[in-house]
């Protein structure tokens, strides 16, 4: 559903069925919706036996990463002697993705079961949600629903009368990009600097409060209430491409399209269709440029590479991107890549936790020398430069903060290297006066 | 074990060891910033990184931990040129002065450039401005330089984990990421305790020590010696490393926390930055004599004044300096811009040279030769033992001295002038819990150690001790137990940092502990939960014990404590379910009338719950001096020669007198007489000899002991400084610093710790076991002593704990006695099976509640204590003169609840008139929560507002011991 447009028939609507639709907000509305359903069916069921439909479906993370949920469930361990925690990601900060805070602003309840039963099947009692604080709207509709659980004895001490205890908690972040890096995450949550971890180990090992933790994103515990519904198999027959990569997609569309906005296709849709079928195509008169397929950490394509990309994991690997979080951001030719990289870069600089040498100081450098090249003063030597921090910045540190910022410098560099030396040379005018 | 190949060596390492410690262990070097030992690991500067066969990244070394198979190359291409990449990211906004100039490495950052060929890009290139943070400027102690900050954050985990404090904190993101002081970069406001473990740790001396680099600048880069030494002031008996330049003491350091020390390596603010009053101008470096002593064929007579005018100098007395006006404090706040503290200049002009000896104190004396003092010296202690006796004469050993200065002292006192007129300031300290564990257990020091609390307590109990202000090293050690999941219990009248972070902060009404523990002994028998197995087979008297305590229901307990009852059966429930419990006291136990009492009723519920005599479960009296615990041991105490043993005892007469050569029959076997009643009128002590005490800031009631001691026939006093006492005195002896001297020390553990010297006293100065040394031989005591480790031969021939003690073997950590033997380990706790009592059982005694001796009244409503703060030391001696220090507590205050005080119209820094029924005090005002309302507490390190010109003097039956804690008061405003 393109929301705020009609849903195109070429979309496959599952997570974005009630996108508009404000009766699905409330607890009855959700009912009568089919919802908790779900839930009540996996109460019923072995945990194990929860988490392998879930292994059988093909889910993969959907907050970047892709990793099989049902396998990153059944890594916690088996005995409870230590409390087990389940958190989900909704701290949704990659620019140019906006998804999870539709499904929380309109399906909130479909959040919430698929929670109750992401902690049910890993044996946490606890779920932390940890919602990106600038999302105000998102929040209060979330609080309101997750009330109205607790208040139809979906959640508490006797969930939905099975006797089984699930508590759900609300976490707002402060406005920190690296919270959504699942160990900073935690630290958050315990009330420390929101600082990546060193892994390992591992949250499964031991995470939230030194507790065996697993951490899911929004869209991916949303899926899981319709997958318990309909059936692994369905779900992993949703694929259009590959058969590793199942299930449907929201992508968060931005940019240069005449209908920018969040589209669910299934598994294996065309990068070409979404832009030129669904979002309507490029503003008048203008062309494709560019296009970051999957947030901003991921490499930029041109418009031949971008043409032909499928959209799942297996297709954007082989374009030589990523599917990332699937935040779609498109340039047309209009648009000034060297200072689009800067912008990126400078994101980065102005988010690093400052941790790790390379991070704090490689972006910081990084956007120095993109601003001295936009303001005029760069010379060739300041590519090499560029390419030798993006080198030293990437594989060496904590988190992925730091190749997130050098991703794009080295595809835009290396694909868009004319635009770069237009500025060295003086053939295109300086845009920035300092520098 | 793991094994693993590291460059090409094949090593074994145990489970959970990483890549670094591997290399470490054999000899393969790692460099590394964020790391440092016992920090929690964070792996941020990541220059650590090494590659590892089959991974597809660099690995951090200080992280990973060895797996079995693992092939290591710490040297790889791609490990070197990261490490050439951080240097050089981490080199664009660090400061290049030192680097330009050539000059060698200033700190590990700089070496490792020059090891990996990193130069800067030259200034004019730089892109990136020089870090920056909080600068804390004009801290007396502590500043920053925070340009050459690398963000390691050793600083910030240090001030976390390892004080437990939590100042410094990393702030902001990305470019601007600085290191910060609390929020607003005022350390007091964010508790900072000036520690200086964030000094310690900082790998780019971006934290410095202020005082060193501003007396000494360049000096410091070519110290000449660096002398192992134990810090001079609490019994935690933290070793330090005084770094030493032409005779004067230019910085400490404490040790790598890798070694074995009491202090893991961790000092506090005394231990780092308290060194420098041993370099004050006021050291004694001559004898003095007081003028008046003239020799006269052959002998010393005195033609000065008598009566009133043979003591007289042109000083005021400690009760005038105390009634007088005196310039109030000022507030203690610190900002983050030099703007912000016009306060500190006022600061600087009340505190300079305020406390420094008044230069009309030595007046009254003349400079004399040493051949002089000792002769006089030596003239008037024989002349007046012919003429009075043995007890004629008195002696006031030191906790501050070695042991075998104090065994010398006890010695020549004993074998030549016949008398146990011995003692020193235990009195005013753990006598009472001296008395008490004799009585029940027939022990007089700690049964565990420090470590034991830290690690295997799961329980720690703490009555009447701040711990946190008052042996810091050791309260960061209970923090970090409590860090760890041990609980606390804290049983004190006042709210001090360990109290506020307890799990139970039993605040009770002041001199109420006996009904307090026999309340929770009450609860514990209700409950059952006695060890009903330790008590049948190691206890006596049980039925008493029981019948005792029956009355005491929480209920009444609550009534007199005015602790809720549920309270205080949470406290014993958490005390008797251990499973390890240790207990810990201190002054707030012992400096009371019934003090004795209380430490039995605490002995009680120890014993009756069983927690004593394994790992985790400690006895714990916290002792204050650096050498209480060693004086003490040494037989500076009227009624045992060295380790105990009683003079009383004829069989031990035999063997001293045999030892030291005297005939048995001219020593006594009559226990001598106690500090608190030698300074006493009626007392028949003539002539006083002091090393290295001040009792007339000590003391209660000092105005009385300051007019005996204006009385006194004869009064010889060796010390550093000429001192409140010392000004009364014939004879000054200038004796030598701590780090003067070598000797040996016993901490709170029963670690007997040896010290090395460090630099030549000054001037004529000597140390004081050479000053004993000769006047034992003048007054005809054979003394052979050539150096300390001699008479430590000779101690451990007569002190069977003390046998296997010899100088090498205390090297390093030292050796916790008992040691039998030489080749007996030490004993890190005592009485696993029995305790050394006739029968091996303890004796438990029945004790009842009595109230103190002052009670609050219409005329006198508050309840004044008085004890030590972080940054002074006892009689402010030593501290007052150092000027960092001096610099944290300038002036005398008195903590007053803000409601009393909002009720007296009073605001901080505000004079008021403190008045007991013996005297009066002008002192400023601190306002504070810390205190119960109608309590207060005044601090007795200063002069010029002496706590103990107040307080009661009355005498606790058994020990001897005034009742310093509870004196009642009436406060006015001026």
């Amino acid at each position: 559903m393109g929301y705020p447009h009609k849903s195109d028939p070429k979309e496959n609507v599952v997570l974005s069925e009630y996108f508009g639709d404000a009766g699905a907000r409330t607890y009855d509305g959700w009912v009568e919706r089919g919802g908790y359903k779900a839930l009540k069916t996996a109460l019923g069921m072995e945990p194990n036996a929860v988490t392998d439909i879930v292994k059988q479906s093909g889910l993969r993370g959907r907050g970047g990463a892709g990793f099989p949920t049902g396998l990153k469930w059944s890594f916690m361990p088996k005995e409870k002697t230590r409390a087990h925690y389940l958190c989900c990601n909704a701290d949704e900060s990659e620019p140019g993705t906006f998804k999870d805070r539709e499904i929380m602003r309109w399906t909130p309840h479909a959040l919430i079961e698929g929670c109750a039963i992401g902690q049910y099947a890993i044996g946490a009692e606890v779920c932390y949600i940890y919602i990106r604080g600038e999302f105000t709207e998102p929040i209060k509709v979330m609080q309101a629903a997750l009330d109205a659980a607790y208040a139809n004895g979906v959640l508490g001490d006797n969930a939905m009368g099975s006797g089984k205890k699930l508590d759900m908690y609300i976490h707002r972040g402060a406005g920190a990009y690296i919270c959504g890096e699942e160990t900073a995450l935690m630290n958050s949550i315990e009330g420390r600097r929101g600082n990546p971890r060193i892994k390992p180990p591992f949250p499964a090992a031991a995470g939230l409060f030194g507790m065996p933790t697993t951490i899911n994103n929004v869209e991916t515990l949303a899926a899981v209430p319709h997958i318990i519904n309909r059936g692994a198999e369905w779900y992993s027959g949703l694929s259009l491409a590959s058969e590793k990569s199942s299930g449907t997609k929201l992508l968060s569309v931005c940019g240069n399209v005449r209908k920018p906005g969040n589209y669910e296709v299934t598994m294996g849709f065309p990068l070409k269709e979404l832009i030129y079928d669904l979002c309507g195509g490029m503003p008048e008169g203008r062309t494709l440029k560019a296009v970051i397929p999957g947030g901003s950490s991921v490499p930029i394509l041109t418009r031949e590479e971008a043409e032909g990309c499928i959209l799942d994991y297996e297709g954007c690997v082989a374009a030589g991107t990523m599917l990332g979080s699937g935040g779609v951001i498109v340039f047309d030719d209009s648009v000034d890549m060297v200072y689009q990289i800067m912008r990126l870069a400078k994101f980065y600089a102005h988010e690093s936790c400052a941790q790790c040498t390379q991070c704090r100081e490689g972006t910081a450098w990084t956007v120095r020398i993109l601003e001295r090249i936009l303001a005029g003063k760069g010379t060739q030597d300041d590519i090499d430069l560029l390419l030798d921090l993006a080198d030293q910045m990437t594989g060496k540190t904590i988190c992925v903060l730091s190749d997130s910022c050098a991703v794009p410098v080295v595809s835009g560099i290396t694909k868009f290297r004319d635009e770069f030396d237009a500025y060295i040379s003086g053939a295109r005018e300086p845009v920035l006066t300092h520098g | 074990m793991n094994r693993a190949t590291i460059d090409g060596k094949t090593i074994t390492a145990p489970e959970g060891h990483t890549i670094l410690d591997a290399a470490t262990e054999s000899g393969i070097e790692i460099p590394t910033l964020c790391w440092y030992p016992g920090l929690s690991v964070v792996g941020n500067c990541r220059i650590c990184l090494v590659s590892v066969d089959g991974a597809e990244k660099l690995i951090p070394a200080c992280a990973a931990p060895i797996e079995d198979g693992m092939k290591i190359e710490t040297r790889s291409p791609a490990a070197v040129d990261n490490r050439r990449s951080v240097l050089s990211l981490l080199l664009e906004r660090y400061p290049t002065t030192n680097l330009d100039a050539g000059a060698e490495p200033a700190n590990i950052f700089e070496s490792y450039l020059a090891d990996y060929g990193v130069k800067p890009t030259t200034a004019n290139q730089r892109e990136l401005p020089l870090r920056s943070g909080d600068e804390r400027p004009d801290d007396p102690m502590i500043r920053h330089d925070m340009s050459t900050c690398i963000l390691c954050t050793r600083c910030v985990r240090a001030c976390e984990e390892t004080q437990v404090v939590g100042v410094l904190d990393t702030a902001e993101r990305g470019g601007v990421t600085q290191i910060i002081v609390g929020t607003d970069g005022d350390p007091d406001k964010a508790s900072c305790t000036w520690c200086g473990e964030c000094v310690r740790v900082c790998p780019t001396n971006a934290i410095f020590e202020f005082l060193p680099r501003e007396r000494f600048g360049e000096e410091l880069k070519a110290t000449d010696k660096v002398a192992r030494s134990v810090c001079p002031f609490c019994g935690v008996g933290c070793q330090i490393d005084l770094h030493a330049k032409d005779d004067t003491i230019v910085r400490v350091t404490s040790p790598a926390p890798t070694e074995i020390t009491p202090n893991d390596g961790s000092t506090c603010v005394k231990g780092r930055f308290g060194y420098d009053f041993t370099s004050h101008e006021d050291r004694l470096n001559k004898p003095l004599i007081r003028k008046g002593w003239e020799k006269e064929n052959d002998r010393w007579e005195w033609r000065g004044g008598t009566d009133s005018l043979r003591r007289t100098g042109p000083w005021q007395t400690i009760e005038g300096e105390g009634a007088t006006m005196k310039p109030a404090a000022p507030p203690r706040r610190q900002g983050k811009r030099l703007k912000d503290l016009p306060l500190l200049e006022r600061t600087a002009e009340v505190s300079a040279n305020r406390v420094a000896t008044p230069i009309d104190w030595y007046e009254p004396f003349r400079e004399a030769t040493w051949e002089e003092a000792f002769e006089l010296t030596a003239q008037e202690l024989t002349r007046i033992h012919e003429d009075d006796g043995p007890d004629g004469l008195a002696v006031f050993a030191s906790a501050k001295c070695t042991n075998e200065e104090n065994y010398l002292l006890q010695r020549l006192f004993r074998a030549r002038f016949g008398t146990n007129n011995i003692d020193h300031c235990t009195r005013m300290c753990h006598a009472t819990s001296v008395s008490a564990m004799s009585d029940t257990l027939a022990t007089a020091a700690a049964s565990g150690s420090m470590r034991e609390v830290e690690h295997a307590s799961d329980v720690i109990f703490i009555a009447g001790a701040n711990t946190a202000e008052t042996h810091p090293v050791f309260g960061a050690a209970l923090k970090r137990a409590h860090e760890r999941g041990a609980k606390l219990v804290v049983a004190d009248p006042r709210k001090v940092e360990l109290a506020a972070r307890a799990d139970v902060h039993l605040q009770m009404t002041p001199g109420t502990d006996v009904a307090l523990f026999n309340g929770m002994l009450n609860h514990v028998f209700a409950m059952q939960l006695e060890d009903t197995d330790f008590i049948t087979k190691r206890v006596k008297n049980i039925d008493a014990i029981r019948q005792s305590v029956e009355p005491y229901t929480p209920e009444r307990a609550s009534a007199i404590t005015g602790i809720p009852a549920e309270l205080i059966r949470e406290a014993a429930e958490i005390y008797a379910g251990g499973p390890n419990t240790s207990t810990l006291w201190a002054m707030g136990l012992t400096q009371h009338l019934r003090g004795h009492d209380m430490v039995i009723s605490l002995l009680n519920l120890i014993l009756c719950c069983g927690m004593i005599g394994r790992w985790g479960a400690a006895m714990m009296p916290v002792r204050g001096q650096n050498n209480v615990q060693g004086a003490s041991d040494m037989g500076a105490i009227p009624f045992v020669y060295p380790d105990y043993q009683p003079v009383a005892d004829p069989a031990n007469r035999e063997k001293f007198s045999r030892a030291w050569g005297v005939d048995p029959e001219t020593m006594s076997l009559t226990p001598g007489m106690k500090v608190t009643e030698i300074a006493k009128k009626g007392s028949p002590v003539r002539a006083l000899y002091i090393m290295g005490e001040n009792p007339i800031i000590s003391d209660p009631d000092i105005a009385r002991a300051e007019e005996w001691f204006s009385k006194v026939d004869f009064l010889a006093v060796q010390d550093l400084f000429l001192t409140e006492t010392a000004r009364y005195a014939d004879v000054v002896l200038p004796g030598a610093a701590f780090s003067e001297k070598s000797g040996t020390y016993v901490n709170t553990e029963r670690r007997i710790q040896v010290t090395e010297k460090a630099v030549n006293p000054p001037g004529e100065a000597l140390a004081d076991w050479e000053i004993v040394t000769e006047i034992s031989k003048r007054c005809g005591l054979e003394s052979p002593f050539e150096s300390p480790d001699e008479i430590m031969e000779e101690i451990n021939s007569l002190a069977p704990s003390w046998t296997g003690v010899s100088y090498e073997r205390l090297k390093g950590a030292g050796l916790q006695y008992p040691v039998p033997a030489m080749d007996h380990p030490g004993t890190s706790f005592l009485f696993p099976e029995t305790f050394p009592t006739d029968d091996g059982l303890a004796n438990l005694h029945p004790v009842e509640y009595a109230p103190p001796d002052e009670l609050p009244d219409d005329e006198f409503p508050y309840v004044m204590s008085t004890g030590r703060q972080l940054y002074h030391w006892h009689t402010g001696t030593m501290t007052r003169r150092s000027a960092g220090l001096d610099q944290r507590e300038p002036t005398p205050t008195i903590e007053i609840n803000p409601e009393d005080a909002a009720e007296l119209g009073v605001k901080d820094g505000d004079l008021v008139k403190v008045t007991s029924k013996r005297n009066s005090i002008v002192i400023s005002t601190r306002t504070s929560f810390r205190v119960a309302p109608k309590q207060v507490f005044v601090p007795f390190h200063f002069r010029e507002a002496a706590a103990n010109l107040l307080t009661n003097p009355v005498l606790e039956s058994h020990a001897k011991m005034p009742e310093l804690k509870i004196t009642a008061v009436r406060i006015e405003p001026v």
